[in-house]
């Protein structure tokens, strides 16, 4: 604990920053943040909430078909990195991201990328479980019946019950489409976000802590899911909880106070962290 | 006058009352308040409680019965000659003693008679007065010593007080209560003398208003019809009239105001719009009648259509301008009041700020505005000034938005203003028509509050 004091020589100056120039990142990233063929490639990411400092400079790839876990303490930047990806901040009044976030060879943070297709590429599955207060079959037909994907009632259908039964809730409501989706339990209605977000056929999915307000049961079942859905999409997910960024990811990435402070190999990060910051937040003695 | 002294001096010994019983409170805790149960001030609210009560109650039935029982007093000891009087005329002469009494004009000479019965009513509500303050007095004092001395460390007095005081807030709510009760009754017994003269179903389908009643058999015009349809048409259309205005313009501000307009804009726009609630509605009326209603007529006139110069078109169109802020108002609180996961979920998805709002915002919020709508309804219902202005007296049946109509409310005002007699069939009509009016508009506020409420259990 004492130690950390040392570390963060600047970390007053992160939070209360005034003047608009970006600061020079206290920290260089511990681990492999590039990739030879990523997904996904954001470098220098700087965030700010009006004056407030979020993100301060910060370099990460994403690779294809993996899971990538984020894990900090609260209010490190995890989910505003998250929300930068498919330009979620820009609902957020005062936030301004500056950076390059590379995708298929375009900037998608550059003002001339229409946010409508780019988040039907990069979905999101939100902290909370969020169904629309529309019937379970409406709820997972919102997205492509708005992007126009279908034409015909039965192409609908058949695309609600691909996406239902990708997301393992297929047999639990196949019988009962029509009622209401915030009927369903917590597990359940959080996997309907996953269909939901499945049925607009993203190539990315951004996990905000999905698994938060679920029992440890529910849980379970999302994080399988997860490792099913990971043979067809990249996913990122930010959670809390150390043993599920160990049990479903292939990467893990460390924040601390809007920087990342080291990412590599999941077992390489829990069994043998670089930083000594990284070392303190997994064996808790900080955070 | 001389009740209102005793109850200065009434709460004048409870303030006293107050203090003795918090003393003794400290004195009995032997300087720990922890040895009582309550704080001593609610030992002193305990004393002061029943000091006042018991004597505020013996003065209510005193001042309610005191007259009944002078009067009484006073009649036995009348002469033959006045006693023996019929009732009605018994009456004057006793409101001629009062009145003597309080030294007010009497009626005619003051005859000696009643100058002394006068006198002897003046002896005995003296009498009465100072029995009633030795009573009060003895009262306070007797029960304030009592309750004083069985002040101990165990004593609940604050459970007493709390006690007492949600006594008086559940008298405060029933009077409200009641009123609507009372005023239910009175309608519905008034109702019933009507229809005992016209049939229910004459008055509800009937298609001829002309509320008239014969005083000769052999009189001109003596034919009148109590059929209310006519009135029931004109309310329903301007009522319509005025929702086609109000829902659509409310509902989009209400879009703008909570999701488009920035937080400066909404704050300075909410209250101006709000603000037209609040003009006096006669002023829209003479509006309506004066400005919308010659311009229909002149534009009508310009296109060729024939316009009465009083329409139902003017009041409604005046009339939705009116509850607009009813239906935007609501349905901006019911439209930010839906939770922004929500709104992130479509987003999240590519949905357009456009589709967020009408394919989950609305939807989601639009039990409450269902709700707003409703009450905007009943509004819309119960207004009179402006129909009454604008839209006419002629009781046609018409759905042309262009004629004269009139409404129930319209005819109720018509009915009853001046001198009217009030066991005619047509002064009844008017409480046939409130009642009408009520259960209506009872109804409507029913159906918004059921409404309201299964919205509030959504996202829970």
């Amino acid at each position: 604990m004492m130690s950390l004091d040392s570390l963060l020589p600047e970390t007053g100056s992160i939070d209360n920053k005034t003047d608009h120039k970006t600061v020079a990142p206290s920290f260089k990233t511990v681990g492999e943040f590039k990739l030879k063929d990523p997904r996904i490639s954001c470098q220098n990411i700087v965030v700010r909430y009006g004056e407030k400092l979020a993100i301060n400079g910060l370099s990460l790839d994403i690779g294809r078909n993996e899971v990538l876990a984020m894990i900090g303490p609260s209010g490190c930047g995890k989910s505003t990195f998250l929300r930068c990806i498919n330009r979620m901040n820009d609902t957020i009044e005062g936030c301004r991201v500056t950076g390059k976030i590379m995708m298929d060879g375009q900037d998608i943070n550059s003002p001339e990328i229409d946010t409508v297709p780019l988040r039907a590429q990069v979905g999101m599955v939100f902290q909370k479980p969020n169904p629309f207060p529309k019937s379970i079959r409406e709820n997972v037909a919102f997205g492509p019946k708005i992007h126009g994907f279908v034409e015909t009632k039965a192409e609908l259908e058949e695309i609600v019950e691909n996406s239902l039964k990708r997301a393992g809730l297929w047999k639990e409501v196949k019988d009962r489409l029509d009622q209401p989706g915030t009927s369903l339990s917590g597990g359940q209605q959080q996997r309907l976000c996953i269909a939901r977000t499945i049925a607009v056929n993203p190539e990315v999915i951004l996990m905000d802590e999905p698994c938060s307000a679920l029992d440890p049961i529910a849980t379970a079942i999302i994080e399988e899911l997860i490792y099913e859905l990971k043979k067809d999409y990249t996913i990122c997910i930010v959670t809390h909880s150390m043993q599920q960024a160990s049990r479903v990811s292939q990467r893990t990435a460390y924040f601390h106070l809007g920087e990342l402070i080291e990412v590599g190999d999941t077992k390489q990060i829990f069994m043998n962290p670089k930083n000594r910051l990284t070392e303190d937040y997994i064996t808790g003695r900080f955070g | 006058m001389y009740t209102l002294e005793l109850i200065a001096g009434l709460l004048l010994l409870c303030a006293i009352a107050y203090h003795l019983g918090r003393r003794r409170a400290f004195s009995v805790a032997q300087g720990n308040i922890r040895h009582l149960h309550s704080l001593p001030a609610y030992y002193g609210l305990y004393v002061a409680m029943w000091c006042g009560l018991p004597a505020l109650f013996v003065l209510f039935l005193w001042t309610v019965f005191e007259s009944n029982v002078i009067t009484q007093l006073v009649l036995a000891d009348l002469p033959q000659k006045l006693r023996s009087l019929e009732a009605d005329r018994l009456e004057l002469v006793i409101s001629d003693i009062q009145n003597f009494v309080s030294g007010n004009t009497v009626s005619g000479e003051v005859d000696a008679s009643i100058k002394a019965a006068g006198l002897h009513y003046q002896r005995l509500q003296f009498t009465s007065h100072a029995a009633l303050a030795v009573v009060i007095l003895s009262l306070v004092i007797g029960v304030g010593f009592f309750s004083l001395s069985r002040i101990n460390a165990k004593q609940r007095a604050r459970n007493a007080v709390e006690r007492a005081l949600t006594g008086g807030l559940i008298a405060c709510a029933s009077i409200a209560f009641l009123t609507t009760i009372g005023i239910l009754m009175s309608v519905l017994f008034e109702s019933m003398r009507f229809f005992k003269v016209v049939p229910v179903t004459d008055f509800l389908f009937g298609l001829k208003w002309s509320p008239q009643m014969s005083i000769r058999a052999d009189q001109v015009g003596s034919s009148g019809a109590f059929g209310a349809a006519p009135l029931f048409v004109g309310t329903i259309l301007i009522s319509l009239i005025a929702m086609l205005v109000a829902v659509p313009i409310g509902l989009k501000s209400a879009i703008f105001l909570s999701e488009y307009a920035s937080p400066r804009f909404r704050a300075i726009t909410k209250p101006l719009l709000e603000i037209l609630a609040g003009i006096p509605t006669v002023v829209y009326g003479f509006f309506a009648a004066l400005t919308v209603a010659p311009f229909i007529r002149n534009q009508g006139s310009l296109l060729g259509l024939e316009v009465a110069s009083e329409s139902a078109l003017a009041a409604g169109l005046v009339m939705g301008v009116m509850i607009i802020p009813f239906v935007s108002s609501l349905s901006d609180d019911v439209i930010r009041a839906v939770p922004q996961a929500l709104r992130d979920g479509a987003f999240g998805l590519g949905a357009t700020k456009a589709e967020t709002i009408k394919r989950v915002v609305i939807p989601a919020a639009l039990p409450g505005i269902v709700g707003g709508v409703l009450l905007a309804i009943s509004r819309a219902i119960g207004e009179t000034m402006i129909v009454v202005m604008a839209a006419g007296l002629s009781a046609n049946l018409s759905f042309n938005p262009l004629d004269a109509v009139t409404t129930v409310t319209v005819q109720i005002v018509t009915l009853l203003t001046g001198d009217q007699e009030f066991d005619s069939p047509k002064t009844l009509a008017a409480f046939a028509l409130g009642l009408v009016l009520f259960i209506f508009t009872l109804a409507l506020n029913v159906i918004a509050l059921y409404v309201v409420r299964k919205y509030r259990e959504q996202y829970e």
